[in-house]
């Protein structure tokens, strides 16, 4: 391909980006300034107006920044330990501690309720051990959101820092102390600019989450309020432009944050391969802390496993079966025989399979195309390649999937709208878009990091640009790219949503199946359904990582 | 690992595609799993032709998909929601009319105009608790009942912004506010009041269940529907009617305009307002029927029951569609959460 | 007779700094040339611009009468070695070899032949199915080049083949690679800024400065017949001292240097230089000697003493001009004595140049 080429291909890539992801957007923004009879800003003055709604805001984002730093600090250390530390069954703890990231979503902010609400396990352990008459806490308000979107956002932290301490180069560290440098300094002004890309990948994947998250808000906010549930509420009461409105500012916040990541990232640019580098050998630990960091990291992995273990505890409960005690009192399996028995209720599971692979798929090689124009080829349109790559994370769920049902409901080919609302391709459609983000992030960073040197040994034996992509770039870079991919396909069979705006009868996927069996209180038949996600995600997971 | 992604993806588009020769008829619902999948079995054991296809989300949701899918309709009926959700949905030129063959025997008031939708369940609230911590003689017997300090902090509440009829009986209360005080402040205070007896605001059936089940609550204000069927799986759940009169919600069916397969979903409709249409969900389901002359020794007791004790209350329905929505706002911004909680939150 | 490889007028700026001007060079088939010179001139550039991973600007490219220039590096059947020898990681020694040969027309037999040969070529026989992340610098360097030369190139380029390597290897593994060329006899140009490395491994040495060519000749040209000041220091030991050129006749010549006369008998004159002309004189170590003072026609203090074993340098800081270096033995002289300089006669080993600006 020509540099005329590359370049007429990256037009044609922002173009398709674009129409994918800010042209729904766009369509949904206009209404919040568009009335009946035309422009207005009246929704934006009422919205301003309202000290609930800024309170709101102000909500979302205090609470997305102090999830950031919760998980920085739970999530770095860890990763640390599990690196630099020689400690026995390092693997297997590092396995366990990155488990929160297959949580299914619905049933497992509900574990959270049976393991630390007030009747929960947790509370009625530490009630009976102190003999306490009624329960030590309610698992309520700001700080329970932040204690459950900080175990749901650390492992981005453990897993990118960890990844990037694998690769880091010792002799830096070594070189440092050397001239003096205290351990603190060490750390701070050599070990940390060196982690700089990982950290900002991941505060930015916290931070969205956190952002755009509902269960947890819902189930625990009490009087807490964050703009999610706000949105949900004001649409649930007929107020469609109030709601386009807090949209908008929720939007604005979660492009501000894109920009301000933006700023503070670097990119990346270290070599990969035939030099003889160092790397990060975990060291013994001498003394106290013999005994004492192992315990404490198994706890840590304990604590990080429960809510999981409660999900699995819960789906063989009968209903009801869980009322006093510490634990429930009899176990069935019958929660898993309705799953199998009505090939009616297994199908979602193969709906969902189906729909997370083909959308991975489909957002893996877009990614790649777009981080080959951009990193390899450099082409004039990369910046708006990558800001459009990223745009999608600046949306919540909810307003994404009604962007985009409302942009394909209407036949309009000529402004780039078909009817695609009621078929089966709609939901992929949006789960390719929704998961762009993550996989585009690491496709783009696995080729920076990617030593060019590698594809030009391969053209000085012959290999065309073809054949050096498909024989030697792709296959370097598979590791990193298997991983955003996992993340992203976890994030797509679990999602709902998007699911619950966009799906159909035959596309009806496994998390809808988890929602309605909530609302009819099958809450152990959720939970099976839920048991069966965590098992594919952690097998998904488990691949990414044996493939490297 | 390719491989087995291709494998998986043959495999689930084939399912797809099996299709089976029978009429599909789409239906949006949030009547739920049991109600639905009972419905279908026995509606296609009558049609073998007809294939029910059933998708479970809220009304507010059905509502919306509607909207969405105004182009391109793939729902045949709009099955549940209260009648307030279904006027949205006909001013919004999203039905169609048809009168079922069941339809001169409801309650003319819950039908919509011109023929658009029509009751087919009559959905009380009561006072419901936890029979297992409640004596019989501390029940509360009224809506006043709840404010007593017996009940601070132990009462909890489905949100009403989520629950249609949570917001009928707030309508309730600021109606009764208007009608004596020509004003709804008293109203608001009320409300107030019952936020400070709060415990707990919860959107989800199945944490309502659980709390009330663990005693994380002990009185609750419920659809008798939900209780009854939580009592039926073993839940200590009791329940009162209001002494002054309760709410009740007329729950309705609509045919969408555009629909693919009309004589299919006609048919559908026909079947759910039939005289074993109705007595099927009240004899499993616990639904209220909405059909006035049903063979009386056929109805189970239960209904027979409600008939006798339930008192309806005059409620302004046009009013509350009218200004339901500013009321919940203000509820909402001024109201939630300032009521004193115990340990607050 | 044609040359094999041929480089014309080449050319190559980036942004507004020149790396590459006119470079004008001529292989014979089967010949090794190094380009030798500091950082920053340019022989890493000229390597890449033969490669094809960089067009020139300017020049052109031959290979066996066929201009290359316009050819992409996968066209060109070049081979390459990196400095960080660029291994691929996702296969193994045996994939990383067999790469090139997977577009030639092989059966997998014949692959598989070629691997096991060129594997026996580097000394590395059985290691086909080892990972190439566990071998040593040492190992990685031959994979590196057996993978080079599996799909037998025309031009074998090499970008500093031994920097990579600890010290103690480089002198073994620099004689391997020497007789591995010789034995293969293909046409190679390597880039190195070590001289010993550049002698050893070369038929000829192209030294570079600043982009351009200074001199290309074998190693006894250049050490014996620099062309001018630059390559003189760059090749071998010495020291430069300004001076003037009072009187010449045939190879004798006289300078004057800081007001002194001093007689050179048989020293080479570098271009036409008349007597008046301001010269830089350069001198090796061992073309000076050390005399008593007032006996010798310079004089100078004693800096410093370099020892080698059998002989010595002292480092002398003549009255009024710079400083030499002279080779006597370890004892001539104490540090910070005063002594005499002078020439030996015939001054092979002294070179007059036009003095640069």
């Amino acid at each position: 391909m020509s540099a005329r080429g590359a370049r007429g291909a990256g037009v044609a890539l922002v173009l398709l980006l674009a129409w994918l992801v800010a042209y729904p957007i766009g369509l949904v923004l206009l209404d919040a300034v568009r009335d009946a009879d035309g422009w207005t800003l009246a929704h934006v003055r009422e919205f301003l107006a309202r000290p609930r709604e800024r309170g709101a805001l102000w909500g979302s984002v205090w609470i997305s920044l102090a999830t950031v730093a919760g998980a920085a600090l739970v999530g770095v250390p860890l990763a640390w330990a599990t690196s630099a530390w020689a400690v026995p069954g390092r693997g297997a703890l590092g396995a366990l501690l990155a488990l929160p990231a297959v949580l299914p979503p619905l049933v497992g902010v509900l574990a959270f309720l049976f393991l630390y609400g007030e009747t929960g396990l947790a509370a009625r352990l530490v009630q009976a051990a102190l003999g306490l008459g009624e329960p030590p806490w309610r698992f309520r308000g700001a700080g329970a959101v932040l204690l459950v979107h900080v175990y749901s956002t650390y492992v981005y932290f453990l897993l990118f820092t960890r990844a990037a301490l694998a690769s880091l180069d010792p002799a830096l560290l070594e070189a440092a102390a050397s001239l003096g440098a205290s351990r603190r300094r060490v750390a701070l002004r050599v070990l940390l600019p060196q982690l700089r890309p990982a950290l900002t990948g991941a505060a930015l994947l916290a931070f969205m989450v956190s952002l755009g998250s509902f269960s947890a808000p819902y189930l625990f906010g009490g009087s807490f309020r964050v703009m999610t549930t706000q949105i949900v509420a004001t649409r649930l009461n007929g107020d469609y432009a109030l709601a386009m409105v807090e949209t908008v500012a929720l939007t604005a916040v979660a492009l501000l944050a894109l920009w301000l990541f933006g700023r503070l990232d670097v990119a990346e640019s270290a070599p990969a391969v035939g030099r003889s580098g160092g790397r990060l050998r975990p060291r013994r630990l001498r003394g106290a802390a013999r005994w004492a960091a192992p315990a404490a990291l198994w706890l840590a992995a304990l604590v990080a496993v429960a809510p999981l273990l409660c999900v699995l505890l819960v789906s063989f409960v009968p209903l009801g079966g869980w009322r006093e005690g510490i634990l429930p009192r009899g176990y069935t399996l019958a929660n898993y025989a309705t799953l199998v028995a009505d090939p009616v209720r297994f199908r979602p599971l193969l709906n969902s399979l189906w729909m997370g692979a083909a959308a991975t798929a489909a957002a893996l090689a877009l990614a790649v195309a777009a981080a080959v124009l951009v990193v390899r080829r450099r082409v004039p349109a990369r910046r708006a390649i990558e800001a459009l790559l990223a745009l999608p994370w600046a949306v919540p769920g909810t307003v994404f999937a009604i962007a985009i049902a409302t942009m394909f409901s209407v036949r309009a080919p000529w402004t780039g709208r078909w009817v695609l609302v009621g078929t089966a391709l709609i939901l992929p459609f949006a789960y390719v878009v929704r998961i762009l983000p993550i996989v585009g992030r690491a496709a783009l960073a696995g080729f920076r990091r990617f030593d060019p040197r590698l594809e030009e040994a391969a053209a000085s034996l012959g290999a065309g640009r073809w054949r050096t992509l498909r024989r030697v770039t792709l296959p370097v870079l598979a590791p990193a790219l298997l991983a955003g991919a996992a993340l992203a396909f976890v994030g797509a069979y679990g999602d709902f949503v998007v699911s619950i705006v966009l799906y159909t009868y035959d596309t009806r996927p496994v998390t809808l199946e988890i929602l309605g069996s909530l609302r009819q209180s099958d809450i152990g038949v959720a939970a099976a359904y839920g048991v069966v996600l965590m098992a594919i995600g952690g097998a998904v997971m488990a691949l990414a990582r044996a493939d490297r | 690992m390719s491989r087995r992604v291709a494998a998986l993806l043959g495999a689930g588009l084939l399912l797809g595609c099996a299709g089976d020769g029978r009429t599909p008829v789409v239906v949006y619902s949030p009547h739920g799993r049991r109600q639905l999948a009972l419905l279908e079995r026995e509606f296609e054991r009558r049609r073998p032709d007809i294939d029910v296809r059933w998708l479970d989300m809220g009304s507010q949701e059905v509502l919306e998909r509607l909207r969405f899918e105004r182009v391109n309709p793939q729902a045949a009926v709009w099955f549940g929601g209260p009648t307030t959700i279904f006027q949205r949905g006909a001013e919004d030129s999203l039905l169609a009319p048809y009168r079922p063959a069941w339809g001169g025997d409801v309650d003319s008031s819950g039908i919509g105009p011109g023929d658009l939708y029509y009751p087919v369940y009559r959905t009380p609230a009561v006072i419901a608790y936890n029979d297992r911590l409640v004596a019989p003689e501390d029940v509360p017997r009224d809506w006043d009942d709840v404010l007593r300090p017996r009940w601070r902090g132990r009462v909890l509440i489905r949100d009403p912004l989520a629950s249609g009829t949570m917001r009928a009986i707030w309508g309730l209360i600021l109606d009764r506010s208007l009608r004596e005080t020509g004003d709804t402040a008293r109203g608001m205070a009320w409300l107030r009041a019952l936020d400070a007896q709060t415990a707990a605001y919860t959107l989800n059936p199945a944490i309502l269940t659980e709390k009330l089940g663990r005693g994380e609550g002990e009185v609750t204000l419920w659809e008798l529907a939900d209780v009854l069927v939580s009592r039926a799986r073993g839940e200590p759940f009791g329940y009162v009617f209001p002494a002054s009169g309760t709410v009740v919600i007329e729950d309705a069916i609509a045919l969408v305009r555009g629909a693919p397969h009309p004589e299919a979903a006609r048919a559908f409709i026909d079947f759910v307002g039939s005289d074993e249409g109705q007595l099927l969900t009240a004899r499993h389901n616990f639904r209220v029927p909405a059909r006035r002359s049903l063979p009386a020794d056929s109805v189970p007791a239960w209904v027979a029951e409600v008939w006798r004790d339930m008192r309806v209350a005059p409620v302004d329905w046009a009013r509350l569609a009218r200004e339901g929505a500013a009321w919940m706002t203000y509820w909402d911004q001024h109201v939630r959460g300032t009521g004193a909680r115990r340990g607050g939150a | 007779m044609t040359p094999y490889l041929a480089v014309e007028g080449l050319s190559r700026r980036f942004g507004g700094v020149v790396a590459v001007e006119g470079l004008t060079l001529a292989l014979a088939r089967g010949e090794v040339l190094a380009l030798l010179g500091p950082s920053g001139s340019g022989k890493t550039t000229t390597l890449r611009l033969l490669a094809g991973f960089e067009v020139p600007d300017a020049g052109r490219i031959l290979v066996d009468g066929e201009d290359v220039t316009a050819r992409p590096p996968a066209g060109r059947r070049f081979g390459m070695v990196f400095q960080s020898f660029a291994l691929f990681p996702h296969l193994d020694v045996a994939g990383n070899v067999a790469f090139g040969l997977e577009t030639a027309p092989l059966s997998r037999e014949a692959r598989a032949a070629r691997v096991r040969e060129l594997l026996a070529l580097v000394a590395l026989a059985g290691l086909e199915h080892r990972a190439v992340d566990a071998l040593s610098g040492g190992q990685q360097q031959r994979v590196a080049l057996a993978r080079a030369l599996a799909p037998e190139p025309r031009v074998l380029l090499l970008d500093e083949p031994l920097s990579n390597l600890d010290p103690e290897l480089r002198g073994r593994t620099r004689r391997e690679l020497r007789d591995l060329i010789r034995r293969v006899g293909i046409t190679t140009v390597l880039v190195t800024h070590e001289q010993d490395e550049a002698f050893e491994l070369a038929d000829r040495v192209a030294v570079l400065r600043g982009g351009r060519l200074e001199q290309v000749g074998t190693p006894d040209t250049l050490y014996a017949e620099p062309a001018n000041a630059f390559v003189a220091a760059f090749i071998g030991q010495g020291s430069a001292v300004r001076a003037r050129l009072v009187a010449r006749s045939g190879a004798d010549a006289t300078l004057e240097v800081a007001g002194r006369a001093v007689p050179l008998q048989g020293a080479r004159v570098a271009g036409p230089l008349a007597p008046g002309d301001a010269v830089l004189w350069f001198a090796r170590p061992e073309a000076l000697a050390l005399a008593p003072e007032g006996a010798a026609p310079l004089a100078g203090l004693v800096r410093e003493r370099r020892f080698l074993g059998a002989t010595a340098r002292f480092v002398v800081a003549l009255d009024g001009a710079g400083e030499v270096e002279v080779q006597a033995a370890p004892a001539a002289v104490a540090v910070g004595a005063r002594v005499g300089v002078t020439v030996r006669a015939p001054a092979t080993g002294v070179h007059l140049f036009a003095e640069e600006g």
